[in-house]
């Protein structure tokens, strides 16, 4: 079996594996090339059709494209499509530029999607994360017990698998599963090209720039890059010495510290 | 029946931040603060002490928590720069290399430093804490008793020990801090928000003070360094407008002293240990002084045009500056494009105390204080981060690492400018010094309390 399948199999047993311990369950889809992959894997786990919705947390900060390119998948491969909004701040004017980019994050991002939870009473999450795309998550596989269990012996235990999951449940009552977790970076973009995945055009270099990791336009900047095809990116990230995420604005809790910081004089 | 024989021990530390020593005393002669002057009187004794070097809150009330130097806690700013890079990165609590106070009463430390080891075996049992607003104390960390961490304290959950603790602050709507950007945009609002911050601290302080079981209790107002960072010039201005208003904040904060106290000495009598403090003291200010681009025109540092911060550090470099004046020798061992041997160290450092001294004001005034190597100030096992050297400032002169500056002179925002020789504190007037107090020279008497 090679690399990629490998890989794809583990993400099928355990999309399958979550979706026959929870029936409430729903997949987080922010339309990025990780959540996209984990899309056409649930697909491919339930044969084209996928039984349960696809939620997306919509800023209404995000890049034209995204919005175009979800209502088209959506359509094309028939989801069942929920979109989150925490239409109560957005009237408020909540944006990047207003307050700290933490309190946006938290009330358009966090708290929509803790509403949409509630609504729809979900008990378990999909999430497309992997474990070298950031700092924080790379970290908390090795510091919290939780991720060291997390490291896979549930090919061994399957019953146990989700005694192991429940010491991730955090303050909103569901479960959040990472099908996606042993992807790295340059997994994924082999996996777009292996199964010629659709994929927005932000990733795609134009004028010498394109995006490595993309969000709300605000908080996102494009890295020079050449790169016009997949393999001119699989190539790229092949040789790349600097962190995906180099383009996205900081860690929330270091913009926010800098604020601090700068407004009594500092830095 | 009592399971536990022996004497009640009970301590009660308050803390305040930025007030200066010089300051304190002229308000406790005009009797503007009669109710500290009232406590004074009984049996307490009221101290200029020095700040931690340099004296930034992270370092000084840590320097305070741990009661050993920055050598030994590892804290020596409110920024760094990570290992062998250019990034910057934050210290937190987490990095905190020396168990605290409350950790070693607590029984709870899993660190070593000089001070836990001096009284090792002499705590007998555990006392419980609570400590409140302390700075750099973010996140809070695990301890025996209650913790809430004040400033750069950004999640609420992740600055509270333990989770009820949580419940109950969210419920009241407590603050974490005042929006100091705020004060920018409207001077006036700020001071309005500066009273409305010190009233749900009061309140907070008050509600553990009251409903929690503690065998030392240790609060931090806060409010006092951002009305001095902004209003400073009103401290002994009649013709400032904030005059007042500036008054009216330490007499508050008088009241509160007198609440706490009353209350405390109610409870425990003369028993107890009692004691006030700040972290440093404060000066107005005449100019900011960015010693980086001092550096620059002096060709010991080189930027880029491009890159955050210290990434615009060029090869090229010798030499750079971290808030407020820490600088760093550009070491071929310590930096990616560093280029200074270890041979070449020393003659550096030379110049570069030479160069300093010849900063100079607009009427030829010295800049420069005192400049201090790594070696002669810091003692410990954390001192490979260490700056190089220290430099105090002369009051007036507010040294700055900013790295976008044009001119090495500017003017800012800030009314007030922190100082390290004239931080205070009161103790019980058996504690007597032969010579002017540091900071981390206080834990000391703390922990020998209770192990007597």
């Amino acid at each position: 079996m090679d690399h990629l399948t490998r890989l794809e199999n583990k993400s099928i047993y355990i999309i399958r594996e979550a979706y026959y311990q929870f029936k409430d369950i729903a997949m987080l889809w922010s339309v990025g090339k990780d959540s996209t992959t984990l899309l056409w894997l649930c697909r491919k786990a339930f044969f084209g059709h996928i039984p349960f919705p696809i939620i997306h947390i919509d800023t209404s900060y995000k890049f034209p494209e995204m919005y175009q390119f979800r209502d088209t998948r959506a359509k094309e491969w028939n989801l069942n499509l929920l979109i989150g909004r925490n239409e109560e701040k957005l009237k408020e004017g909540m944006g990047p530029g207003q307050g700290s980019k933490l309190d946006c994050c938290n009330e358009l991002k966090t708290n929509a999607l803790k509403s949409v939870i509630k609504k729809y009473h979900l008990k378990a999450i999909l999430l497309g994360i992997r474990r070298d795309e950031h700092g924080i998550r790379a970290k908390e596989r090795y510091f919290s017990p939780r991720d060291s269990q997390f490291k896979w012996d549930y090919e061994n235990q399957p019953a146990e698998l989700w005694d192991q999951y429940q010491s991730m449940v955090e303050e909103e009552e569901h479960f959040r599963i990472h099908p996606i977790l042993h992807f790295a970076e340059f997994d994924i973009w082999n996996y777009v090209k292996r199964e010629e995945l659709p994929i927005i055009p932000l990733y795609f270099s134009k004028n010498g720039k394109r995006f490595r990791s993309i969000g709300c336009v605000p908080c996102c900047s494009p890295i020079d890059s050449n790169a016009q095809t997949i393999d001119e990116i699989v190539e790229e990230i092949r040789i790349s010495k600097t962190s995906e995420r180099s383009g996205r604005a900081q860690d929330k809790e270091n913009i926010y510290t800098m604020q601090k910081l700068r407004a009594l004089g500092y830095m | 029946m009592k399971l536990f024989k022996g004497k009640v021990k009970k301590a009660l530390i308050i803390g305040i931040d930025g007030v200066p020593y010089s300051l304190l005393s002229t308000y406790l002669q005009k009797d503007l603060m009669p109710n500290l002057k009232m406590i004074l009187s009984q049996g307490l004794t009221l101290h200029q002490m020095n700040a931690s070097i340099p004296d930034i809150s992270s370092v000084s009330w840590t320097s305070f928590n741990t009661g050993v130097n920055p050598g030994e806690h590892g804290i020596y700013g409110f920024t760094d720069l990570k290992p062998n890079s250019y990034s910057l990165c934050f210290p937190n609590s987490k990095d905190i290399k020396a168990p605290t106070f409350w950790e070693i009463l607590g029984k709870t430390n899993q660190k070593t430093s000089t001070l836990s080891q001096k009284y090792y075996n002499k705590i007998i049992h555990p006392y419980r804490s609570v400590i409140f607003n302390v700075p750099h104390t973010y996140p809070a960390l695990p301890m025996n008793g209650i913790l809430v961490s004040g400033f750069v304290a950004i999640d609420l959950k992740k600055a509270t020990f333990p989770d009820s603790t949580y419940t109950y602050l969210h419920s009241m709507n407590y603050l974490i801090d005042v929006e100091a950007e705020k004060a920018k945009e409207d001077k006036m609002e700020f001071m309005k928000s500066l009273f409305e911050c010190f009233e749900i601290r009061k309140k907070a302080i008050s509600h553990f003070f009251a409903g929690e079981p503690w065998d030392l209790f240790f609060a931090c107002i806060t409010e006092t360094d951002r009305l001095h960072h902004f209003f400073f010039d009103a401290s002994s201005d009649k013709e400032n407008p904030y005059y007042e208003s500036f008054l009216r904040f330490y007499v508050e904060l008088d009241k509160f002293i007198k609440y706490l106290y009353e209350q405390f000495v109610e409870r425990y009598s003369e028993k107890g240990f009692f004691m006030i403090l700040s972290d440093h003291g404060f000066a107005p200010v005449k100019k900011e002084v960015y010693i980086n681009k001092f550096l620059e025109e002096k060709g010991l540092l080189v930027l880029k045009k491009e890159g955050n911060f210290y990434e615009r550090v060029e090869n090229k470099t010798k030499a750079f500056n971290l808030d407020p004046c820490r600088i760093y020798i550009h070491g071929k061992d310590a930096y990616p494009r560093g280029t200074v041997r270890e041979e070449e160290k020393t003659d550096l450092l030379e110049e570069i105390k030479k160069i300093l001294r010849t900063l100079k004001g607009e009427n030829g005034d010295e800049v420069i204080d005192k400049i201090f190597e790594k070696e002669d100030i810091y003692h410990g096992p954390h001192t490979r981060m260490a700056p190089d050297l220290v430099c105090l400032p002369k009051d007036g002169y507010d040294l700055k690492g900013s790295l976008e500056k044009k001119e090495i002179f500017g003017y800012n925002v800030f009314k007030g400018m922190h100082t390290w020789h004239d931080a205070f504190c009161i103790l019980p007037s058996n504690i007597s010094f032969s010579k002017k107090p540091s900071v981390e020279e206080l834990t000391d008497y703390i922990i020998q309390y209770y192990s007597q």
